[in-house]
């Protein structure tokens, strides 16, 4: 068994060292496209999926539609600008009073975790696997994943919500301790998708359960996870939408 | 081959369809099974999939067999067309085995009635559907109420009569990052008896979604049902699209595909060996892979735009014409990863407390493997070596430039299956080295790509295994039928025989070992 | 008052019982126990306690009969012991009777039920009582008549009857076994008294020795249900009520551990090593194939039925002990390991009665025995769980309950085999003590599951859903029974110097203060103990409580001899008191923090199923099935795959698959037995040639061998 410590040892360490330095290797994010505006660039955008019904509304259309088809940015529009980053978590809007939005202090550097695979495609989940790997390793900020929601501060939502998941997602939250927040990760998870709503699934999780941070993308890459947790717990702040440091980089 | 399917089905047609020998049998009723049982057992035929289509009770079912003993078999599809509400079809079940599932499914989604199956009901559609909604159906209304109240909580008969014998549950909310699925283990203490298993937590509709929509808008779909196998899935949706269409594909857009499939196999079968690691406990080997893992995901997003390749396939080609150079260098890198491979693999193999986990549990016996139709490396851990890069070659794969074998074993345990999954792994970046010297200069997609209406079958070797996308699109553009039949469904159809006179603690190992997807089986 | 008049009080009463039950009506026959009964074991208790406190030795002669001598009643210490153990068992028993046997009302006769249950009390005191053979084999063969006929009481069942008459076929053979060997004592003696057959011990060879040794030993062992004669104990148990299986197994088991020492200690005292070693190994062997099969029955009764013969054992391997360090000349150590011995008999009287009316209660109320079909009866019978925890606990030897004590006390006298010379023996101590340490783990699992599958959890069954509590009367009846678990738990040193002077009269020494050192009336300079020894456990507190509490203290403790320095010492009434406050002490300190916080109660967490059934929980085969596995070798099952329907081959709707298993001890013992008998029956029955000249030859010929056989003598 000494040969795994040994092995163990002469890897090193593997682990990003966000959020205290950003984090610059390259493909740790696939980015995000965004206009001037702040929303997608619609006429190519294939999403919503089908004919849109009237004039193309462009304010419901945003980052939380995407789902990285890259259908606009490798098309010959000059329009798109691409969004290098991760800190793409947002709160829910605030108007439900009297909920506290985030945990707190006392839970900012100890919090459990519970992932709830409500129909995820399974790019979402392999990405919440790899934070707590070596590469991204919550641990060292002192997150867990637990297997039981009885013993979870954060309900972690991927996936549209099936109809068959409604179930055990809504039992998942009410069986948690409060206080508890609950974080929805990728595209599905926020708008239904691809998927949603459908005959077979919800549009999003808010729609069964309050949701308290949002993280975007298709899938969300590791570093956006970990950055919506940090949100959650407030050791850093959501992404506004007006400051990120929109790339002149065309892509590709 | 074509003769002695008409032996068996007289009036038969056989097609050549590029290169491949399409045979369409049209059977009644009463000759389906023994039609079927001569198919699989006199000429090997294995089934791929049933596809059920309904126009106002006017029913069409094709069920779907490929390969054949000497893998020149091509494909048969044998059509049987009934007419009703709720037609009752012969039940092919008992004799072709792989069929089960896609019986239920078919019962649950259509409402047809296979008669002679013993156990349909509950399936696709948990509790809260009752019995008779069948949303396939062309008179499905998405918009009727469902009752909330009064559900009656799904019970499946017990089938262990033992006295003292109870059931296990799991799931479906369970282990740390598991995806949603529900197991019944029945059992009398320590040894797992049957497993029920339980799955569809996950079903999205994807079939249903489908209909009607533009093809490039099932593209998503199709790329994004099963996010860690999307570019397997999306390849074989636009081989369909392209057949239907007769698109001439410029020579580098197969070769890039095939350079990208294997890297995605690559990637897939690293997480998976991650995923047995970690069942076990071995701490360190488990990181280690999963650096190997996340490494190659940054590879995938560095040189491809996305971690897990979406975007890239198209209808007509790929989305992104990647540099030749740009592929020698990730070939360089990925093979740098794999030599990390090798060496993880030679501690793997020397350390005691990880493989008395995983030898000769969980073993799958080869006519089980056959039976089941099982499919990708647990068949070819089983002695069951099938592949369709090499027996429905697509691609780059039939270019007579490229050679590579598909690895086996035959012991068909735990220990068999990881040696498949690193194997392969090998045999990706070996194939795609051979691509990275080789490519062919110019385009990767054809100048426009105009739809046109039909029907096809595409098909892939995704990283667990066969899958098969039925597609038949409307003239307009849009698609009328979509049936897609990924590996993990017909995979997790056999997981019982692995899982079953296994200690418990042995139950998350050999699930690990099949390295199979739920959100490619649930769809 | 003197202690005879209690006893004529009490066989007075037991008249009174078999009259009036004869008299009334058969609907109010079953409180007669109660009212009749209770009181008689009051006067047992008074009695017997008198003799145990003042050691005055009870001598009646009695009539004397023709050829067969005086019949006499002789109560000393040891009499008087089993007398009152028997007492504490019969009140609470009788009690429980009254409401427990109203089940029966109108299917059964309660009449007769109540005058065999007065005529086995009067038959199992005059066994205690006999001062001679002839009465002691009047008493056992009426015992044994009595306890088939209570056992068999619902005759209805097939299974029933067989069980009983397998009982009573081997308690027959047993009391043949007594017979031949008192007759032996006897004819060397030349009377039938206990004392003459005492005085004429010493005379005899070794072989006869052996030989008395050897059918006792056989005899009592049988009553005992010591393997590998115990096959009727757990075949005897499920079929009998459960107010008889308390008597069966709080007092009838003690009958043949009386005759044991009555014989083999007191009498005839074992004198070769050979003998000692054969009763310890016979316990050894008991106690674990009791448990091992304790553990993995899932039928409740049959479950304390193995668990009996289980404590028979360990019982019986203290009173080998005890045999063999008299041998051994340590009768310091053989005075100790009977008061284990007695010790813990009375222990398993008290709780394994305490169990069987537990389980009595279950069976009334939720409708089954099998512990795979009940659950959950915690929140329907509170009481009933409480009294059974109790029992279970003490039963499983956990501190501070009585079981803890006795068992603790019997490893601890295996341990001191260190001081012994012959290497043979010493291995056979060794051996024999991990097969108790064992023994005693898997207790823990045994009972763990005999709790948890009852009480904990979900209901398996819908009568288990449907239990309610039992009444005041049954009770009242276990809550005695749990109270006794306590008070000999946490008082060992006010129980030990009783039984010591039980002891010493066949030990011929006193070990109160080998065991039980006087810690409220030490002096430092106290001879006995070295002055840094005293000042040590004065320093810990040894005394704490002298000036409340009279006698010794509340510590038992034992320091070897020079050869063995090995201190032992512990104290289960301190361990009471440390638990009390760290219980309570964590109690307060939750519900002070969480005073201010909201507790809200959820369903336990079931991975998001829409219900969790109740065969989705554990059963008791499921729970003892890793023993099963790890044992296979001993339980050798046959199990029988049955592939059930199958519709095609992939396709099965019914697994089957039974498991059958033949005792170890059927299996080694009586099969091999059975067809040795068939085979010799075989060869014999050719001498059936159906001519009347050779049957004429057979009687000339066996009247032949008697007159040559005559003469030659």
């Amino acid at each position: 068994m000494s040969k795994w410590v040994w092995k163990g040892l002469r890897t090193g360490k593997k682990s990003s060292h966000y959020p205290d330095a950003p984090e610059t290797a390259a493909g740790v994010s696939p980015g995000m496209p965004l206009t001037e505006t702040g929303a997608l660039p619609l006429e190519f955008c294939p999403f919503p999926v089908g004919e849109i019904e009237g004039s193309p509304d462009e304010s419901k259309t945003d980052i939380r539609d995407c789902v990285h088809c890259f259908r606009c940015v490798r098309s010959s529009s000059d329009r798109v600008k691409w969004q290098e980053g991760y800190e793409w978590a947002s709160e829910k809007d605030a108007d439900a009073k009297g909920h506290s939005r985030q945990l707190g202090a006392s839970f900012s550097h100890s919090l459990n975790i519970r992932m709830i695979d409500a129909g995820a495609c399974g790019a979402c989940i392999s990405e919440v696997k790899q934070i707590a790997k070596p590469c991204y390793s919550i641990h060292r900020l002192g997150f867990f994943i637990t297997p039981t929601p009885r013993h979870a501060d954060v309900l972690l939502v991927v996936g549209p919500v099936t109809d068959n998941m409604v179930f055990p997602l809504k039992k998942a939250y009410e069986a948690m301790p409060t206080p508890k927040v609950v974080v929805a990760a990728g595209t599905c998870a926020l708008t239904g998708g691809l998927f949603g709503p459908g005959f077979a699934c919800g549009a999003g999780v808010s729609d069964f359960i309050p949701v308290d941070v949002e993280v975007p993308g298709c899938p969300p890459p590791p570093l956006a996870i970990i950055h919506a947790l940090l949100v959650a717990v407030g050791r850093k702040p959501p992404f506004s939408g007006q400051k990120p440091s929109i790339s002149e980089r065309k892509a590709l | 081959m074509r003769s002695q399917i008409e032996r068996i089905a007289p009036g038969s047609e056989t097609f050549i369809c590029n290169g491949l020998p399409v045979t369409f049998v049209d059977c009644a009723p009463d000759e389906l099974q023994n039609v079927c049982e001569r198919l699989t057992a006199e000429l090997g035929y294995r089934f791929a999939t049933l596809v059920v289509e309904e126009a106002h009770c006017d029913w069409q079912l094709g069920y779907i067999f490929c390969g054949g003993h000497d893998l020149q078999g091509g494909l048969v599809r044998v059509s049987l067309k009934a007419s009703g509400a709720r037609p009752i079809i012969p039940s092919i079940s008992a004799i072709v085995h792989a069929a089960d599932w896609h019986e239920r499914e078919a019962e649950d989604l259509f409402g047809l009635v296979f008669e002679g199956h013993p156990k349909l009901g509950d399936f696709v559609l948990h509790e809260h559907t009752p019995e008779g909604i069948n949303p396939m159906r062309s008179d499905f209304d998405p918009a009727a109420e469902l009752p909330s109240e009064d559900i009656c909580p799904w019970r499946p008969g017990r089938i262990v009569q033992t006295p003292g014998a109870f059931a296990m549950p799991i799931g479906p909310v369970y282990s740390d990052f598991a995806e949603s699925a529900h197991f019944l283990l029945e059992t009398v203490g320590e040894d797992v008896i049957r497993v029920i298993p339980r799955f569809f937590y996950k079903y999205r509709g994807l079939e249903k979604l489908a209909e009607g929509r533009r093809v490039e808008d099932v593209l998503l779909l199709a790329e994004r049902f099963s996010g860690t196998s999307a570019f397997a899935h999306s390849l074989a949706f636009c081989q369909a699209v392209e057949s239907i269409c007769e698109a001439k594909l410029p020579a580098r857009a197969p070769a890039l595909r095939t350079f990208f499939a294997e890297l995605e196999r690559f990637r897939y079968h690293v997480g998976v060996i991650a995923d047995i690691c970690g069942s076990t406990a071995l701490a360190v080997a488990t990181s280690q892979a999963a650096i190997l893992e996340e490494e190659l995901l940054r590879l995938c997003c560095k040189y491809a735009g996305h971690r897990y390749l979406f975007g890239l396939n198209i209808p007509g080609g790929l989305s992104l014409n990647v540099e030749d150079e740009a592929c020698r260098v990730l070939t360089g890198e990925v093979g740098s990863i794999a030599k990390r491979l090798v060496d993880l693999m030679e501690m793997l193999r020397f350390s005691s407390s990880f493989l008395d986990r995983l030898e000769q549990v969980g073993a799958i016996a080869k006519k089980d493997a056959t039976d089941y139709g099982l499919v990708g490396p647990i068949a070819r851990a089983s002695g069951v070596v099938r592949d369709l890069r090499i027996a429905l070659p697509y691609a780059a794969y039939g270019k007579d430039s490229l050679s590579f074998s598909a690895p086996g074993e035959e012991e068909g345990d735990g220990y068999a299956r990881l040696r498949v999954f690193f194997n392969e792994a090998m045999q990706s970046v070996e194939i795609m080295r051979q691509i990275a010297e080789s490519l062919p200069p110019g385009e990767v997609r054809v100048p426009r790509f105009d739809i046109k209406g039909g029907v096809s079958l595409g098909w892939a070797e995704a990283p667990c295994g066969a899958a098969f996308h039925w597609i038949r699109v409307r003239n307009d553009g849009r698609v009328a039928r979509y049936r897609v039949t990924p590996p993990s469904f017909t995979n997790w159809h056999g997981f019982h025989l692995a899982a079953e006179n296994f200690a418990f603690q042995d139950f998350p190992i050999i699930m690990a070992t099949f390295g199979l997807s739920n959100a490619e089986c649930d769809r | 008052m003197e202690p005879y008049v209690f006893f004529l009080l009490f066989f007075a009463l037991c008249g009174l019982g078999i009259v009036l039950s004869a008299a009334v009506d058969d609907r109010h026959a079953s409180a007669i126990p109660a009212w009749i009964s209770s009181p008689a074991a009051v006067c047992l208790l008074i009695a017997a306690g008198g003799i145990l406190l003042s050691g005055h030795t009870l001598h009646i002669e009695l009539w004397s009969l023709p050829y067969l001598g005086q019949l006499s009643i002789t109560a000393d210490r040891i009499s008087a012991l089993f007398i009152f153990v028997a007492g504490l068992v019969y009140l609470p028993v009788s009690i429980y009777s009254s409401e427990y046997m109203k089940k029966y009302r109108g299917r059964y006769s309660l009449k007769s039920f109540s005058i065999f249950y007065h005529l086995l009390f009067a038959s199992i005191v005059t066994v205690f009582l006999a001062g001679d053979v002839v009465l002691f084999l009047i008493g056992w063969e009426a015992m044994s008549i009595l306890a088939y006929l209570l056992v068999s009481y619902e005759h209805e069942h097939e299974e029933n009857v067989q069980a009983g008459y397998l009982m009573l076929a081997m308690s027959e053979v047993g009391t043949l076994a007594v017979i031949i060997g008192f007759l032996v004592l006897g004819a060397s003696a030349g009377s039938l008294g206990f004392d003459s057959i005492r005085a004429a011990g010493v005379n005899l060879t070794d072989s006869v020795r052996w030989a008395v040794f050897l059918l006792t030993f056989l005899g009592f062992g049988v009553k005992a249900g010591l393997v590998p004669v115990s096959s009727w104990l757990p075949r005897a148990h499920p079929v009998a009520p459960g107010n008889v299986s308390a008597i069966l197994s709080g007092v009838i088991l003690n009958l043949g551990i009386y005759g044991i020492v009555r014989v083999n200690g007191d009498l005839l005292p074992v004198a070769s090593a050979g003998a000692g070693l054969v009763v310890l190994i016979v316990g050894a062997v008991s106690a674990l194939v009791g448990i091992l099969y304790a553990t993995t029955d899932n039928d409740l009764k049959k479950m304390l039925a193995h668990s009996s013969i289980e404590n028979m054992g360990i019982v019986t391997v203290s009173l080998g002990a005890a045999f063999l360090y008299k041998i051994y000349n340590h009768p310091d150590l053989a005075g100790i390991a009977l008061i284990v011995a007695f010790y813990h008999m009375a222990n398993h009287s008290i709780y394994k009665s305490l169990l069987f009316l537990g389980a009595g209660a279950v069976d009334n109320q939720a409708g089954s025995r099998n512990m795979n079909l009940l659950g959950g009866l915690i929140r329907k019978m509170p009481y009933t769980a409480f009294f059974f925890l109790v029992g279970a606990l003490s039963i499983a030897a956990l501190p501070p309950l009585n079981g803890f004590v006795s068992e603790w006390l019997t490893l601890q006298v295996l341990l001191q085999s260190a001081v012994l010379s012959a290497k043979g023996v010493k291995t056979a101590f060794v051996l024999c003590g991990a097969g108790l340490a064992l023994t005693a783990g898997l207790a823990v699992t045994c009972f763990v599951k005999a709790f948890a599958m009852n009480f904990l959890g979900t209901a398996r069954s819908r009568a288990a859903q449907k239990a309610v509590e039992i009444g005041a009367a049954m009770k009242a009846s276990m809550g005695w029974l749990a109270v006794l678990c306590l008070l000999l738990g946490i008082l060992p040193t006010y129980v030990i110097p009783v039984l010591n002077r039980t002891v010493s009269p066949l030990v011929h020494t006193s070990v109160v203060n080998e065991l039980v050192p006087p810690f409220f009336t030490i002096k430092k300079q106290n001879a006995q103990f070295s002055k840094a020894f005293v000042s040590g456990f004065h320093d810990l507190g040894a005394q704490v409580g002298r000036s409340i509490l009279p006698g010794r203290g509340l510590v038992v403790l034992h320091q070897g001899a020079a050869r063995n320095p090995v201190v032992f010492a512990m104290s289960t009434a301190y361990t009471l008191v440390v638990l009390v406050l760290l219980i309570g002490g964590a109690f307060l300190l939750t519900s002070l923090l969480a005073r201010k916080r909201t507790l809200t109660r959820r369903p336990a967490w079931d991975g998001g199923l829409r219900r969790l059934f109740a065969d989705m929980t554990y059963t008791a085969t499921g729970f003892s099935n890793p023993v099963r596995v790890v044992f296979d070798a001993i339980f050798r099952p046959t199990t029988v795959e049955n592939a059930g329907e199958t519709v095609a081959q992939h396709f099965r709707t019914a697994i089957g698959g039974d498991r059958y298993e033949i005792h170890v001890v059927d299996r080694a013992v009586y099969r091999p037995t059975t067809r040795c008998m068939l085979w010799l029956a075989n060869r014999v029955s050719r001498i059936h040639v159906g001519k009347i000249n050779t049957y004429a030859a057979y009687v000339l010929g066996t009247l032949l061998l008697f007159f040559l056989i005559n003469w030659v003598w």
